[in-house]
C-alpha cells in the first residue's frame, strides 16, 4: 500500500455499507478511526507504510453497525460516499463519517491481503 | 551662538524654578527639580556615549524629562493664572448649584501595546541586503502625567512593534483623555555620514540602497537646517549635541473612556510622518492594545454601616461597587468571608427612601428594588437614625452619579495588574535570529544543537525529536515526515482565543528568536485542523519553530 508521490494511488478495495445505529440523540457506527495527514504516522500500528497518513480503523465494537457491515480492525478508509479520505486531517474524516443528515455511509476500504486474494480468485 | 542658547537655558530654568517657588506648592516643585536634574544628567550622559544604542537611550530619557518640564510648566502657568485671577475677584462668583457633583477618581492601565507594520517588498528585495533598525517607544500622557514605554528595536524581520510593559495611570477622571505618541530613531546610519564632508556624504548617498539614501540624504538636509532640535520646543529646551540621534514623531491618538475595554482592541493611529522623514516606518495605521479602568467605587468601600434588613435582622453593610454586601458584624468582613446575603446596586437598580408600611410604624427605611427576570425583588433596609439614612442615600446617589459617569467600567470590575518596576534597559543584545546563534563546530554536532535549542527554549526535549532519526539511522529509506505547510500570517488587529486571562493573542516575528517568555503560537493559525468541536489543544505545531517536533499521541477518534 505504500505509495510514491506523484504517481495516481492505486488499491483493491472492499465495499463496506453501514447503517448507523440511533443511541439517544447521536448516530453511531460503531468503530474508531486514527491517522490522518495532521497526525503523525509513524505511531499508526496497522499501517504497512509508516509514512501512509490515511485514516485506519483502530478499533470495531462488538456487535455494532461496523462489524456487521464486515468492516475489521486494521482497515484503511479510502472513501466515505464518494468523498476521499486518503488525504484529509483526522477532524475532517471524523467529521465526514458523522454527518446528522446520512442514516448510511458506503466505505471503500482496503486491507492487506486483499490484493492476493483477488490475485488467488481471478487465477482459480 | 551655542553660548547664547546655553544663557537661554539657563534663564529659562531659573524662570521655572522661581514660578514653582512663588506658587508655594512644594510637590510640583519637588517633581520640577527632580526632573531638571534627570534632564542634566541625562544630557551629560548623551555627551559621553561611545555606542548608538546608548546614546538613543539617553536621547530617549532626555525627551521625557523634557516633555514632563513642560507640562509641569503648563501647570504652573495655570495655577498662576487662577492665583492672580482669584485675588482680583472679590466676590464668590456661583459656580454653579451647590451640590455638583463629581466623579470618582479611577486607575487608568493601558498594556499589551501592539502596533502593526506593512513593509513594503522594497524592503526585501531592493535593499542590498543591510537591515535598517529603527529604535521606537511610546509617549504616554493623560493629564499632567507624562510616562513613557521602554525602548524597542524594529527591524523588517518584525511584524509589528510589541511593547511588554504595562502603564498605570491613577487619579484619572471618566472624561480622561490619553494621549499616546510613538517616536521613532535610526540606529545606524545617520550618525557615520554626519562627519563627512558634504561632497562626499551627497556621493556616498547616491550608491548606497534607496531607501538608505534616501534617508541619509533627508538627514543631512535636516541636520544642516534648524541644529537638532527635539519633539519639545526648540528654544525653551534646547538639544545639545547635534550629532546625536534624534527621535521624530511617527504618530499619535488619543483615547478617551470610549475606548475602554475588558480585552483587547483596535485604535486608529494618526500618522505625523511621510516617507521623506528620516525616521519614517511603515506603520498599517492602527494600534492595538488593552484600556482597562477600575473607578475607586468598584474598588473600595463607599459607605458602611449596621442596617436592619426585613426578614435577616440586624446586620453590617458594606457598599461597593456594584454590590451591598451584609454580614452579620463588622468582623466578618473584615476576615474575608463569605456575606450573609449581597444585593446588587446597577443601573437597573431603583432606591426609595420612606415608609412602606404605614402602620408598622417604621419612619426611617431604604427601599432597594432589583429585576430578575421578570420578578421584582424588593429588600427593605432600617437606619438606626436620620443621620445614617441621609449618609446611605447620599453614598447610593453618588455611586449611581459614578456608574453613569464611568459607564462601562461599572458594569464588572476590570483586572489591572501592578507592574512591577522597570529594570534599567539591559545591555542591548544585538537583535539576531536563531541563525546567528547556530554557529557549531563541529558542524554535526548534535549535541550542540540541542543544547542551543533547550537554553532558548526552556525544558529539554523529553522524547527524542524526529530528525534525530536521520543520523541514528533508524529509518534509513523514509523520508523525514512534512507537517502539512501552515500560511504564517498573523491575525491583523484582531483578536483570538484566549490565550491570556483577556485574549491578547502573540504574534510570532518572521525569523527573530522569541523573546523572554516561551511564545505561545497564535491559535487561529492552526486552521488546517478547521474544527470547531474538537479542541484547538490536540494541532499545536507553532510555525515558527521549524524543525522542533514534539511527540504527540496518535489521536483515535470513535465514531
Amino acid at each position: 500500500m505504500s505509495y510514491v508521490p506523484g504517481q495516481p494511488v492505486t488499491a483493491v478495495v472492499q465495499r463496506v455499507e453501514i447503517h448507523k445505529l440511533r443511541q439517544g440523540e447521536n448516530l453511531i457506527l460503531g468503530f474508531s478511526i486514527g491517522g490522518g495527514i495532521d497526525q503523525d504516522p509513524a505511531q499508526n500500528p496497522f499501517s504497512e507504510d509508516k509514512t501512509d497518513k490515511g485514516i485506519y480503523v483502530t478499533r470495531v465494537s462488538e456487535g455494532g453497525p461496523a462489524e456487521v457491515a464486515g468492516l475489521q480492525i486494521g482497515d484503511k478508509i479510502m472513501q466515505v460516499n464518494g468523498w476521499d479520505m486518503t488525504m484529509v486531517t483526522h477532524d475532517q474524516a471524523r467529521k465526514r463519517l458523522t454527518k446528522r443528515s446520512e442514516e448510511v455511509v458506503r466505505l471503500l476500504v482496503t486491507r492487506q491481503g486483499l490484493q492476493k486474494a483477488v490475485q488467488q480468485s481471478m487465477l482459480a | 551662538m551655542q553660548d547664547r542658547l546655553h544663557i537661554l537655558e539657563d534663564l529659562n530654568m531659573l524662570y521655572i524654578r522661581q514660578m514653582a517657588l512663588s506658587l508655594e506648592d512644594t510637590e510640583l516643585q519637588r517633581k520640577l527639580d527632580h526632573e531638571i536634574r534627570m534632564r542634566e544628567g541625562a544630557c551629560k550622559l548623551l555627551a559621553a556615549c561611545s555606542q548608538r544604542e546608548q546614546a538613543l537611550e539617553a536621547t530617549k530619557s532626555l525627551l521625557v524629562c523634557s516633555s514632563r518640564i513642560l507640562s509641569y510648566m503648563g501647570e504652573l502657568q495655570h495655577r498662576k493664572e487662577a492665583q492672580v485671577l482669584g485675588r482680583t475677584a472679590r466676590r464668590p462668583s456661583d459656580t454653579g448649584p451647590p451640590d455638583e457633583r463629581s466623579p470618582c477618581r479611577g486607575t487608568i492601565c493601558i498594556s499589551d501595546i501592539r502596533i502593526p507594520l506593512m513593509w513594503k517588498d522594497t524592503e526585501y528585495f531592493k535593499n542590498k541586503g543591510d537591515l535598517h533598525r529603527w529604535a521606537v517607544f511610546l509617549l504616554l500622557q493623560l493629564g499632567g502625567n507624562i510616562q513613557d514605554t521602554e525602548m524597542v528595536l524594529v527591524d523588517r524581520t518584525l511584524t509589528d512593534i510589541s511593547f511588554q510593559s504595562s502603564v498605570l495611570f491613577t487619579e484619572a477622571g471618566p472624561d480622561f483623555e490619553l494621549r499616546l505618541e510613538l517616536y521613532g530613531a535610526c540606529v545606524e546610519e545617520e550618525g557615520a555620514l554626519a562627519g563627512a564632508p558634504r561632497r562626499l556624504a551627497s556621493k556616498l548617498s547616491n550608491s548606497l540602497g534607496r531607501s538608505s539614501g534616501r534617508r541619509v540624504r533627508a538627514s543631512l538636509e535636516s541636520a544642516g537646517g534648524s541644529g537638532g532640535s527635539s519633539a519639545a520646543s526648540p528654544i525653551l529646551l534646547p538639544t545639545p549635541a547635534v550629532g546625536g540621534p534624534r527621535y521624530h514623531l511617527l504618530a499619535q491618538t488619543v483615547l478617551t473612556l470610549a475606548s475602554v475595554q475588558d480585552g483587547f482592541r483596535t485604535h486608529d493611529l494618526t500618522l505625523t510622518s511621510n516617507e521623506e522623514s528620516p525616521a519614517w516606518l511603515p506603520l498599517y495605521g492602527s494600534v492595538c492594545c488593552r484600556l482597562a479602568a477600575q473607578p475607586l467605587c468598584m474598588t473600595q468601600p463607599v459607605m458602611s454601616g449596621t442596617l436592619r434588613v426585613q426578614s435577616w435582622g440586624q446586620v453590617h453593610g458594606i457598599l461597593k461597587g456594584t454590590n451591598l454586601f451584609c454580614y452579620r458584624h463588622p468582623g466578618e468582613a473584615n476576615a474575608q468571608e463569605d456575606p450573609l446575603f449581597t444585593i446588587a446596586i446597577n443601573k437597573e437598580t431603583r432606591v426609595r427612601a420612606g415608609e412602606r408600611d404605614q402602620t408598622l410604624g417604621a419612619p426611617l427605611t431604604l427601599s432597594i428594588s432589583n429585576q430578575y427576570g421578570g420578578d421584582e425583588v424588593t429588600h427593605t433596609l432600617q437606619m438606626e437614625s436620620r443621620g445614617a439614612l441621609q449618609r446611605w442615600m447620599e453614598a447610593l446617589w453618588q455611586l449611581f452619579f459614578d456608574m453613569s459617569q464611568w459607564k462601562q467600567c461599572c458594569d464588572e470590575l476590570m483586572k489591572i495588574e501592578v507592574p512591577p518596576p522597570r529594570k534599567p534597559p539591559p545591555a542591548l543584545a544585538k537583535q539576531g535570529s536563531l541563525y546567528h546563534e547556530m554557529a557549531i563546530e563541529p558542524l554535526d554536532d548534535i549535541a550542540a544543537v540541542t543544547d542551543i535549542l533547550a537554553k532558548r527554549e526552556g525544558p529539554p526535549l523529553d522524547v527524542p525529536p524526529h530528525w534525530l532519526a536521520l543520523f541514528t539511522e533508524k529509518l534509513p529509506t523514509s523520508k523525514l515526515p512534512i507537517h502539512a505547510p501552515r500560511s504564517p500570517s498573523p491575525p491583523r488587529a484582531c483578536p483570538g482565543p484566549r490565550a491570556t486571562p483577556w485574549g491578547r493573542p502573540r504574534t510570532l516575528s518572521l525569523d527573530a528568536a522569541p523573546r523572554g517568555r516561551p511564545p505561545l503560537p497564535p491559535r487561529s493559525s492552526s486552521s488546517s485542523s478547521s474544527g470547531s468541536g474538537s479542541p484547538a489543544p490536540r494541532q499545536r505545531s507553532p510555525p515558527a519553530q521549524g524543525f522542533r517536533a514534539k511527540a504527540r499521541p496518535w489521536l483515535q477518534s470513535p465514531v
